[in-house]
């Protein structure tokens, strides 16, 4: 069992969460829509394998790696795990996000706008421990006048399925933009976000210490975490609930392509500016109110004895109030901005006909941008890249990124086509190749597609 | 040579020369140890002279609390040791000692702090430290009730309290857990 939630642990190290560096504009895979509907795409009709056009898993931690504590270096682990609380940050973040593709399918229309429309689904995990927490755990609270604060504690858990239409068109030879529309249909979310409050100790004037907990007020809403016993949670509970039976919401994309000069593109999107309202199986709580305590001031009147611990717990009950709440609530989804400008060379030569293809770049450098704003937390991502095209079915990518969890993170794209058949694989981090146990940013998307392209 | 062979056979070198992990040993955490401490606020006291007379002014030698504390078990496992730490002040002109007892659901005495805290006459910011020490510690969670007995001992020169008289005595006190977080 202990194995089995390291286990866990050291899956939850692996990589880094939504910002999917290596796909992002990559290689004019149907994929690539779902990050810039605004993404020009240069095939006639795209139909992914159902359930294996994409299979996305990401997810990471910030403050250490597996292999800072685990390792067999003959150091002592309680010195690795003071090494590691040492160097904890004011806050550190774990994610966990995985997305699978159910249904992707693309077509162009006669006016040459491209329309896709699918079917994906998603869990999305993400949670925030102050460095103040940790502390309190690892060292306890001996420290006088210091105030162990929740203020940058928060976390989102939700799992929910995504269905979505969007159109890309084109709006002259310069100008592509696209939006999509995103219905989501959620099976649970609990979050928790913009807490306040903290415990702390300080020289008391009746005793010798008199602790705090000064402006708490923590919330934390769940919807379709505390269930009715009548219901069976079962396969057939979360498919009726990722379809449309669950907690419903709205949200839409918005991109574009646009070529300042023929070799120059900058690309820009936003992602799932939206919200889901919650109102099935709502069950929230909220901790609010501030309490001081002396301690128990003993009187030795046997004529008036004290029931100083009731007395104590009512007074704190009033002091610091639990509320459960059945209220509905909307939860915003967190958005996602994506952007890049690349610059393309090094013209294609056709062997057959012994021409130069005037449209046709083999190479492309650039640079990207990736943003995640939340109410749990907000981050950015900076990434260069180089694309080149590998004869008639390869293309790659390599990408280089920094980000809150590495300034060393080297990633890798590969698709091919052989006939309408394409497959494509990402991954990140390859440098942590060598040592998976130490890396804490890596992700991969791997899938399978159909794409017809137009006759030349 | 062409660069899309570079490209490649770069591509595959850095893929295949690459060893996935190094080597973890995961059974250290057998011999993982947090030791962590928490003080928490106790009682404290602020007696005068009247609490020491009866109705008739007499002096009253033996008194009585109790503190009703149920105790979590979730600690259990991790709990090592506790310290508690009494600041005396005291100016009357006797001495004093508490005790602290524990007490059971059935309110029998199943645990007597050692040592006795003494609280000499006249004296002012006297600390005494108690522990339960590791191995008495389960004691605590089978304790319902504190019982605290204070008396007010004998003067030497057979003078009495007077009812006007201003003496105080203070105790303050906290208490430090000691837990060892092991065999997580």
């Amino acid at each position: 069992m202990r194995k089995l939630i390291i286990l866990s642990f050291l899956v939850c190290t692996f990589s880094y969460a939504q910002n999917k560096q290596v796909l992002y504009d990559f290689s004019s895979l149907p994929q690539t829509l779902i990050l810039n509907p605004g993404a020009e795409v240069n095939h006639k009709i795209h139909v992914g394998m159902p359930l294996l056009s994409q299979l996305s898993f990401q997810a990471g931690f910030t403050g250490f790696s597996v292999y800072d504590i685990f390792a067999d270096d003959g150091i002592d682990i309680n010195d690795k795990i003071r090494n590691a609380v040492n160097n904890y940050g004011t806050s550190e973040f774990m994610a966990l996000n995985q997305q699978l593709e159910v249904l992707n399918i693309g077509f162009r229309l006669k006016n040459n706008s491209f329309l896709s429309f699918g079917y994906y689904q998603e869990f999305d995990f993400i949670a925030k421990f102050p460095r103040d927490i940790v502390d309190l755990f690892y060292e306890g609270n001996t420290e006088i006048n210091r105030h162990y604060s929740i203020n940058k504690l928060a976390a989102r858990a939700e799992l929910f399925g995504v269905l979505h239409v969007g159109l890309s068109k084109k709006i002259n030879k310069k100008l592509q933009v696209g939006g999509r529309v995103k219905l989501y249909s959620s099976v649970f979310n609990a979050n928790s976000r913009l807490n306040t409050g903290s415990f702390s100790t300080s020289e008391g004037d009746d005793n010798i210490y008199t602790q705090h907990l000064d402006n708490v007020n923590f919330l934390m809403q769940t919807s379709g975490v505390f269930i009715d016993e009548e219901e069976d949670v079962d396969g057939k509970y979360v498919k009726n609930k990722l379809l449309f039976g669950g907690n419903l919401g709205l949200g839409f994309d918005a991109g574009f392509t646009y070529h300042p000069k023929k070799q120059w593109t900058v690309t820009g999107s936003i992602l799932d500016v939206g919200f889901v309202n919650y109102s099935k199986n709502v069950e929230s709580y909220r901790v609010k109110g501030d309490y001081e305590i002396e301690g128990f001031q003993l009187n030795f009147d046997p004529n008036n004895p004290q029931d100083y611990w009731n007395d104590l717990k009512d007074e704190f009950d009033d002091s610091i109030v639990l509320d459960t709440l059945y209220k509905s609530y909307i939860a915003l989804r967190p958005i996602k901005l994506n952007g890049s400008i690349s610059y393309s060379y090094g013209q294609k030569y056709d062997d057959c006909r012994f021409l130069i293809d005037p449209n046709t770049y083999l190479n492309k450098v650039g640079f990207q941008f990736y943003s995640n704003v939340s109410a749990v937390h907000s981050y950015i991502a900076a990434t260069l890249f180089y694309e080149r095209r590998l004869g008639k079915h390869l293309q790659t990518k390599i990408t280089y990124t920094a980000d809150p969890y590495s300034f060393s993170n080297i990633g890798v794209g590969l698709s091919t086509q052989l006939g309408i058949f394409n497959t494509y694989f990402v991954a990140d981090n390859l440098l942590s190749l060598n040592n998976l146990y130490d890396a804490k940013s890596a992700s991969f998307q791997l899938g399978v597609n159909f794409i017809v392209k137009h006759k030349n | 040579m062409n660069p899309n062979k570079i490209i490649l056979t770069l591509l595959v070198l850095v893929l295949s020369l690459q060893s996935c992990t190094k080597d973890v040993d995961f059974d250290q955490i057998d011999d993982a140890s947090i030791h962590t401490t928490y003080i928490a606020t106790l009682i404290h006291l602020n007696l005068n002279v009247p609490n020491f007379l009866n109705e008739l002014n007499e002096e009253i030698t033996f008194s009585q609390d109790l503190i009703q504390a149920p105790v979590p078990t979730e600690t259990r496992s991790y709990l090592e040791k506790i310290e508690f730490t009494v600041l005396t002040n005291n100016t009357f002109e006797r001495n004093f000692t508490l005790d602290v007892v524990f007490y059971n659901d059935n309110n029998q005495p199943i645990y007597v702090l050692q040592p006795q805290i003494f609280i000499p006459e006249n004296s002012s910011e006297v600390t005494t430290i108690l522990e339960i020490p590791e191995e008495d510690i389960a004691v605590i969670y089978d304790t319902a009730y504190f019982g605290f007995t204070l008396v007010l001992s004998q003067s030497t020169d057979g003078s009495v309290l007077s009812v006007n008289g201003t003496s105080t005595l203070e105790i303050q006190s906290f208490f430090k857990l000691f837990f060892n977080y092991k065999n997580i």
